[in-house]
């Protein structure tokens, strides 16, 4: 069974990106719009070797990676004080219940007003995307610590910072990866967002460039990276939380 | 010889929670009771009786409506008291040997004092192997061992335990009570313990307390003049041992009825 799903896993996309080829091919598939695999990979080749992609998606990938270390920081602190204490929790959860639901594209405007064209601009959206999400979860993974720990802790001497570090946080972590893996897809989505205007590099310029000259081709290829570049950032955080959560029990086969 | 002092001195201690429908409940009335240096008692009662809420204003985790647990035997640079939780506490996010030396670590204990103290434990509670597992890793037995262990390494005045080994099989339950027994023979902490099994309490304490249904009082306390160091096996067909049982079950028995009567209108 797992050897049979795992081919089919391995065999399904093939079989559309065949299956969109023929229709292309057959005239189906309109390819002024929809393209085909054949020709995207013809202008994906020459990018991918001249470098001109990698240096753009690199751009990207800077700009998520800091906006996303200056949005799921300072909101996991948050989130672990907000679970933690009744009073903060009180005081900014009406906040954040009014402002989250804001899309964040909504205040682009603004974002550029504050922070100008360069770059800051771009990390602040992502940031603040991410910040929301990561607060979030890492309040509910608090609230979720079965009280239990807490007396443990309390009876046996801990300190309000042990109380953070020995009971909020690694009972909170699991909650606080769903966080950053939802942050990190929320990343993907604003980036190409916050690069349609005053920016100069980066996946998200590529495609309205290759929009702007109709060159649907070059636009695929960005999309084909974009793709490439979630399932990487993924990856990567899969690994780190098996690194940082030795103790989650594996899920059952 | 020498004079014994009082460990725990518990006066008037009342507890009542407020209900959202209807009235109050008090959870404990009255509780006047004295526990020696070096004392095992044991505590039984009908379910919803307020036995963990009267342990648990001890370990500091509530505080009494009226009234006052004073713990007068205070050690130097030792903590007050250690309880060992009735469900499964041990930190997930811990392995066996973190979870053993929290305590100390807590206490900000050196390193090596830690390791010594920890391997100690590991060692006697036959943990050794387990050291660095997971609790997610460990039966139930064994959960209940380094809970155990958690408590006695952070060596307190007094100990608290509440109904630690009451989700256990019988037999588990039966060697984790002797080993128990061998730990504290070993160290003579003065120890409340919290179970619904007459069985356990006679075979454990040098006192068994008997409280009432809800609201619980103070029925009566009954000295269990069995010799240390005991062996259970051997105890548990002795005639004062099921003299005591008998006595403990009728004065238990009451009160379920009381209890369950009450429960049903």
């Amino acid at each position: 069974m797992r050897t049979e799903g795992k081919i089919i896993s391995f065999f399904s996309p093939l079989l559309l990106l065949v299956l969109w080829e023929l229709l292309a091919r057959v005239g189906v598939v309109d390819i002024r719009l929809f393209s085909c695999p054949s020709r995207i990979m013809k202008t994906f080749v020459p990018v991918l070797l001249s470098g001109e992609l990698l240096y753009h998606s690199w751009v990207s990938v800077r700009r998520i990676l800091l906006g996303f270390a200056a949005g799921a920081i300072p909101g996991m602190l948050l989130g672990l004080s907000m679970g933690l204490v009744p009073l903060v929790r009180a005081a900014l959860e009406p906040m954040v219940a009014a402002t989250f639901p804001i899309p964040k594209l909504a205040i682009m405007p603004l974002i550029l007003l504050v922070f100008g064209l360069g770059e800051s601009s771009k990390i602040f959206t992502i940031a603040i995307g991410v910040f929301y999400l990561v607060l979030i979860n890492t309040m509910a993974g608090v609230l979720s610590i079965d009280p239990i720990y807490l007396d443990v802790a309390k009876n046996y001497g801990a300190s309000r910072w042990n109380f953070y570090r020995t009971v909020a946080l690694p009972g909170a972590l699991p909650m606080i990866f769903a966080g950053f893996k939802l942050g990190m897809g929320t990343a993907l989505l604003l980036i190409v967002a916050a690069e349609l205007t005053a920016a100069w590099a980066g996946v998200g310029y590529w495609i309205w460039r290759a929009y702007d000259m109709f060159d649907i081709e070059r636009m695929f290829t960005a999309l084909v990276m974009m793709s490439v570049l979630g399932y990487l950032l993924s990856y990567l955080l899969d690994f780190i939380e098996r690194q940082v959560i030795p103790w989650k029990t594996p899920p059952a086969q | 010889m020498s004079e014994i002092n009082d460990a725990i001195i518990l006066q008037g201690i009342s507890k009542v929670f407020p209900s959202r429908h209807g009235p109050p409940i008090v959870a404990l009335e009255d509780i006047n009771l004295t526990v020696k240096e070096g004392e095992f008692l044991c505590i039984v009662g009908p379910s919803g009786c307020g036995k963990s809420t009267l342990l648990r204003i001890l370990a500091g985790l509530e505080q009494p409506t009226t009234g006052e647990a004073i713990v007068t035997i205070k050690e130097e640079g030792k903590p007050v008291n250690s309880m060992v939780f009735q469900e499964q506490s041990l930190f997930p996010w811990y392995t066996v040997r973190e979870n053993i030396a929290y305590g100390l670590t807590m206490r900000g204990i050196s390193p090596q004092e830690c390791q010594r103290i920890t391997d100690h434990y590991l060692k006697i509670t036959g943990l050794g192997k387990f050291a660095r597992a997971y609790p997610h890793q460990l039966s139930g037995g064994m959960k209940q061992r380094a809970s155990v262990a958690r408590a006695f390494a952070n060596d307190p005045s007094i100990l608290l335990l509440d109904e630690p080994f009451g989700s256990l099989d019988e037999q588990t339950r039966v060697l984790l009570q002797q080993e128990l027994l061998k730990i504290w023979e070993g160290t003579q902490k003065t120890t409340m313990f919290i179970t619904h099994s007459i069985d356990e309490a006679l075979g454990l304490g040098d006192r068994v307390l008997v409280m009432t249904a809800r609201p619980g009082r103070v029925k009566e306390v009954l000295d269990i003049n069995l010799p240390r160091p005991r062996d259970l096996t051997i105890i548990r067909s002795q005639p004062s041992f099921l003299d005591l049982f008998h006595t403990i079950w009728f004065s238990l028995r009451e009160e379920v009825l009381k209890a369950r009567n009450e429960e049903m209108g």
